[in-house]
């Protein structure tokens, strides 16, 4: 065995340390089960970088699905500071986010004129102390607009989230490469309303982690815990194998 | 005007009279209100053009605007005359008689021909300006004894009131001054009295200024015109250092500032931005004027800059020690990301969602300022409401006949079919009666709604308006997603 080139060891030696200062400290929203957290870096959804959400489908047009995911994972960042949420479209319904969770009543939200303007707010909140998590809805990410997001989560420690989203009637833009930590594929499930209950369960949603920078790829079904003081956000339904993603997300087309 | 007298004419019920005169014709005993025809008798030579009273009052509503680098302070007071609050400015021309000759002298330059006084009530200030000395400064208190041997009718009395107090001999106000004033509230009205009292200073007037006065106001003139944006930049930062130092030795913040920039031409640029909290961060306020500056038309160059605060309150020196432990202070982290995007975007994009006791789906959120005090009550945690509303509920087509009083079993929006799966409801919302006249509420406002999931699981708030066996079928709506 050659002598080790003293440079080389010890440049490994500071990488790993910065690796390992990294992860000792980067903070996560577990799911709480062991099949998702498992798959994620730092067992949960790491805060200090950005997150990319997909809706399948009409989903893409409406995020409704989408946002509910989300606000439903990130309402405990409230706790951490100020929640700013990017719209392009102002239909967002507080009363519907409180539901779930999230304080809505302490979001500020902000309604862009176009994709630029938005990532720009988004850059600028994610920048700005104080604020915990940042929601945008863009149709579009690009690696530039990606890396300088990025940077923005890490000058301040605040958590990304971004919501694929294509105006009404525009045409979907493929899915790029991007910077974003983890991308989320997400679609509704039907609920399973509680033995001996009518009407609608508590929300399902389908969820495919596409992406993810040092993990593992995977699909689930989860559910919103109906208790408000769950420990956790979701509860875990299903694990789906890749045969049933691919079972699943061809959508129907009839009419 | 050159070559002769000149008199403007106006048609007065029916009858062509005089409107102004210039001084050439008024030696020759032309005046306001004389009969065109007689003037015309008189001074054949005499040169008339129509007189045009709303480009007048157009012309002094621009120079209410461009007096405005004077004092923030300005109300017109048509047809000729302009009033100025200088309470706390006249020092930043080094005195009040200085000021009073600046402001005659940058009017001069501009050919428009003025007489001004400084009183201590708007009525003195009229009077001296009109009927006494040009640029008279009385001293406080002294208005008395300067208005004394002026005629009445520099009081603003009705010409009929004034030509009665002539007849009766008193032709000064100082006679009317030194009589009782129960005798003369019941022997001429009192109107008098109180024109004598707003002259004298000793009852208040209300003028209607462009802007309310403010005490917070800042100016900088520059020796040489300047117009390069970096210029522009440097002096928004100079003059929000100056007024903030102000604000800063009163413990006062404010909460919105309005920066012009006064042209050599006589137009003014203006800017104002607002701030979610009082503030008085020179660096700050300046950074928010920053990208504005670009629209700024300099013209041919900007001669003088000024600053007014407005919504100024006590603000109290922070607590710096405090905010480092654990949270951040709004003042350092959102606050000046609000102002920031409230004012790039605009105002009305950047807000926060407030509940209000309302029990229609639209009304029952309301937007409030981002940093506003909370005031709502939270909404029904046990009425369930979807994620996205939509402004205007989406007309869905159902194409089976319908079991009355029950949700669809199938629906095509947005041209596919949805097939219902599970459905709750309805939950009957009436329209709020009380914002009609009544007898015209109808059925046909009454709204059921019901929360649906489809065979994906995607879930949709629908509406039935109207019931089942009224002159109209019910049409079913699409208000909400997830």
């Amino acid at each position: 065995m050659p002598a080790p080139n003293p440079r080389l060891a010890a440049l490994r030696a500071e990488i790993a340390t910065l690796e390992g200062a990294a992860r000792a400290d980067a903070e996560v929203i577990a799911f709480g089960d062991e099949r998702v957290d498992g798959r994620l870096p730092g067992g949960g959804l790491a805060l200090g970088h950005w997150h990319e959400f997909v809706g399948e489908g009409l989903e893409l047009e409406t995020a409704a699905a989408s946002a509910a995911f989300v606000a439903r994972l990130a309402a405990p960042l409230a706790r951490r500071g100020e929640l700013v949420w990017v719209l392009r479209r102002d239909d967002l319904h507080a009363p519907g986010l409180v539901g779930l969770g999230f304080p809505a009543d302490r979001l500020i939200q902000v309604c862009a004129r176009d994709d630029p303007e938005a990532l720009a707010v988004m850059e600028d909140a994610l920048r700005t102390r104080g604020v915990a998590a940042v929601f945008g809805e863009v149709g579009e990410v690009d690696l530039t607009a990606g890396r300088r997001l990025q940077l923005a989560c890490e000058q301040a420690a605040a958590t990304g989230f971004v919501l694929r989203r294509r105006p009404f009637g525009g045409t979907a833009k493929a899915a790029t490469s991007s910077a974003a930590a983890t991308r989320w594929s997400l679609a509704p499930s039907p609920s399973e309303p509680a033995l001996g209950e009518f009407g609608l369960g508590a929300p399902r949603w389908r969820v495919s982690l596409e992406r993810c920078r040092g993990g593992r790829t995977g699909a689930w079904i989860l559910q919103a815990w109906e208790e408000d003081d769950a420990a956790h956000p979701f509860r875990l339904v299903a694990e789906l194998g890749d045969h049933d993603v691919a079972a699943q997300a061809p959508l129907k087309l009839a009419g | 005007m050159e070559g002769g007298p000149f008199a403007l004419i106006a048609t007065d019920r029916g009858v062509r009279r005089l409107h102004a005169v210039d001084e050439a014709a008024a030696t020759l005993g032309l005046f306001v209100g004389q009969k065109a025809t007689d003037a015309l008798a008189l001074v054949p030579e005499l040169i008339t053009d129509e007189a045009d009273p709303e480009g007048d009052l157009a012309s002094l509503d621009a120079l209410v605007d461009w007096c405005v680098r004077v004092s923030p302070a300005v109300a017109a007071d048509p047809p000729d005359g302009l009033l100025l609050d200088i309470t706390g400015v006249a020092h930043l021309w080094g005195g009040e008689r200085a000021m009073l000759d600046d402001l005659l002298a940058r009017l001069a330059r501009q050919e428009i021909p003025a007489r001004a006084a400084i009183a201590g009530s708007a009525g003195a200030a009229w009077a001296l300006a009109r009927f006494g000395e040009d640029r008279t400064v009385v001293p406080p208190g002294a208005e008395a004894d300067w208005l004394a041997p002026l005629p009445v009718t520099a009081l603003r009395l009705e010409p009929e009131t004034a030509a009665q107090l002539i007849r009766l001999g008193l032709a000064r106000i100082g006679q009317l001054a030194a009589l009782p004033r129960d005798q003369l509230a019941r022997r001429f009205g009192p109107g008098v009295l109180m024109r004598l009292d707003q002259a004298l200073a000793r009852a208040e007037e209300a003028l209607v200024f462009r802007r309310p006065a403010t005490p917070w106001f800042a100016r900088l003139a520059f020796a040489d015109p300047i117009s390069v944006p970096e210029d522009l930049a440097r002096a928004s930062r100079d003059i929000a250092e100056r007024l903030c130092a102000r604000l800063l030795a009163e413990d006062q913040g404010a909460g919105r500032f309005e920066l012009a920039f006064h042209r050599l031409d006589g137009r003014a640029e203006r800017l104002a931005i607002g701030l979610s909290l009082p503030g008085r961060a020179p660096a700050a306020i300046a950074r928010l004027f920053a990208p504005m500056l670009e629209t700024v038309d300099p013209g041919f160059g900007i001669e003088m800059v000024t600053l007014a605060a407005d919504r100024v309150e006590p603000m109290a020196e922070r607590q710096i020690g405090l905010a480092a432990i654990g949270e951040i202070a709004r003042e350092d982290g959102i606050a000046p990301l609000v102002d920031r995007l409230a004012n790039r975007l605009g105002e009305g994009r950047v807000w926060r969602a407030e509940a209000y006791p309302s029990h229609i789906p639209e009304r029952a959120v309301v937007r409030q300022a981002p940093l506003a005090a909370f005031g709502g009550q939270g909404w029904d945690a046990n009425r369930p409401r979807p994620v996205r509303l939509f402004a205007r509920p989406e007309p869905i087509h159902i194409p089976l006949a319908q079991v009355p009083d029950d949700p669809p079993k199938i629906f095509h929006w947005r041209g596919r079919v949805r097939r219902v799966s599970k459905a709750e409801g309805p939950e009957r919302l009436a329209e709020e009666w009380w914002r009609r006249p009544p007898g015209e509420t109808t059925p046909a406002h009454v709204r059921d709604y019901y929360r649906v999931e489809d065979d994906t699981g995607a879930r949709y708030w629908l509406f039935r308006a109207g019931l089942y066996g009224g002159d109209e079928p019910p049409k079913w709506w699409l208000h909400g997603l997830g």
